[in-house]
């Protein structure tokens, strides 16, 4: 306890975690966050003028980035070469077989780097649930827990999480090879390993850092970063992407139609 | 170097379905409103050039993410208004369009769908290949 008290003090020491909320010794990441976002404020204040997605009053300005691009100055993704093909095979033919075009859900990490749908975390001194609108999929993550030895491969994998200080990390397995990780076409095998770590650094603010292990298909563990914004007042509404999904129909009259992707 | 991965996700790629070099500013009479997911559509009743009225479609975000930037179902935009939509052309050509800003009849201008390119892959891929 005391070592965990000195910890914290010095950590503190270093950021702006004097708000941050804290349950059982540890950070209390509770809230209602929008994820891919360093701008503060609630729900419209951060997103109302440009429109989410946006970057400015100008309609006609480009697109902040989406899950499917690559920012700049980030190195390519490790990819083998023949799965690096593969990928560029997917962007060449701009993300039509994206799976969430077919509303099957977005996998990690994307489900927690998108921007616009919020999720919401519920955390107990024994686990953290974490709730996405988007595609309406979740993760109930147990504390100290190891992963079972019987796993289904699912699309948000097998979560446990423990704390390592003021972190809270999540270790994933058990992911079936049906969603892509960062990027248009970045495909994985179900042999995935995810290491997530959410460190609440204010009240506001949660920053988030994974890595991606996947020996069939990379050829080193792939890093990425992030940040989550709290939205105080946000609630999370219902999403059936099922009731109207057009996509299908188009993409398949325009591949018959012999469609030309040129940008 | 350090790259923060701020993103936001469409449900789907604006490159598949709609073409960036093909803006389009219509003038018409919303004749109706689907608030349905993953995406919101209207239907606009637009004169050509020789007077004949064509119904044109067009596509947005879906209900929660219009409502949490302010947009009211059957308040701001109603079914009779006269409003003028900028947004971009379906490749295949028919009449329908994806939707950005919306000019209500009071003025004000509201986005309703997202920019153009979002979640169609960026300028570069995520690979690079040798």
């Amino acid at each position: 306890m005391r070592a965990t008290f000195i910890l914290a003090f010095v950590w503190c020491a270093h950021v702006s975690c004097a708000q941050v909320p804290r349950l059982g010794g540890h950070p209390d990441l509770t809230g209602v966050w929008q994820g891919g976002s360093a701008t503060p404020g609630n729900w419209e204040e951060a997103n109302g003028g440009t429109g989410v997605g946006g970057t400015g009053r100008n309609p006609n300005a480009s697109a902040v980035l989406s899950s499917n691009d690559r920012p700049a100055g980030r190195e390519g993704a490790p990819y083998q070469d023949w799965a690096a093909k593969k990928v560029l095979e997917s962007y060449n033919r701009r993300g039509i077989d994206d799976p969430t075009a077919q509303c099957l859900p977005a996998g990690v990490p994307r489900t927690v780097t998108l921007g616009l749908f919020p999720q919401q975390f519920i955390q107990t001194p024994t686990q953290i649930v974490m709730l996405y609108e988007y595609m309406h999929v979740f993760r109930v993550i147990p504390f100290n827990a190891k992963h079972p030895d019987d796993l289904i491969p699912s699309y948000m994998g097998n979560p446990v999480g423990q704390w390592e200080g003021e972190t809270l990390v999540v270790d994933s397995i058990g992911f079936n090879d049906k969603t892509w990780l960062a990027g248009t076409g970045t495909f994985h095998s179900e042999a995935l390993h995810t290491v997530e770590r959410f460190t609440r650094i204010s009240k506001d603010r949660i920053d988030y850092e994974i890595v991606m292990e996947d020996p069939k298909v990379l050829t080193k563990p792939w890093k990425l970063t992030s940040s989550l914004m709290r939205r105080e007042g946000t609630r999370l509404e219902e999403y059936i992407c099922a009731e109207n999904n057009l996509d299908p129909g188009r993409y398949e009259k325009l591949l018959k139609d012999g469609v030309k992707f040129t940008r | 170097m350090r790259v923060l991965f701020l993103v936001a996700l469409l449900h789907h790629s604006f490159g598949a379905e709609y073409d960036v070099k093909q803006p389009i500013t219509l003038t018409g009479t919303v004749t109706a409103i689907e608030w349905t997911n993953p995406h919101t559509h209207f239907y606009l009743d637009v004169k050509d050039a020789s007077g004949k009225v064509v119904s044109w479609k067009f596509e947005g975000y879906n209900p929660s993410v219009l409502q949490r930037t302010g947009w009211k179902r059957n308040m701001t935009m109603k079914v009779g208004d006269v409003i003028t939509v900028f947004g971009w052309r379906a490749r295949d050509g028919g009449n329908w369009a994806h939707s950005r800003e919306i000019t209500l009849p009071d003025g004000r201008k509201m986005f309703f769908g997202p920019p153009a390119g979002t979640g169609d892959g960026g300028s570069r891929p995520a690979v690079e290949v040798k």
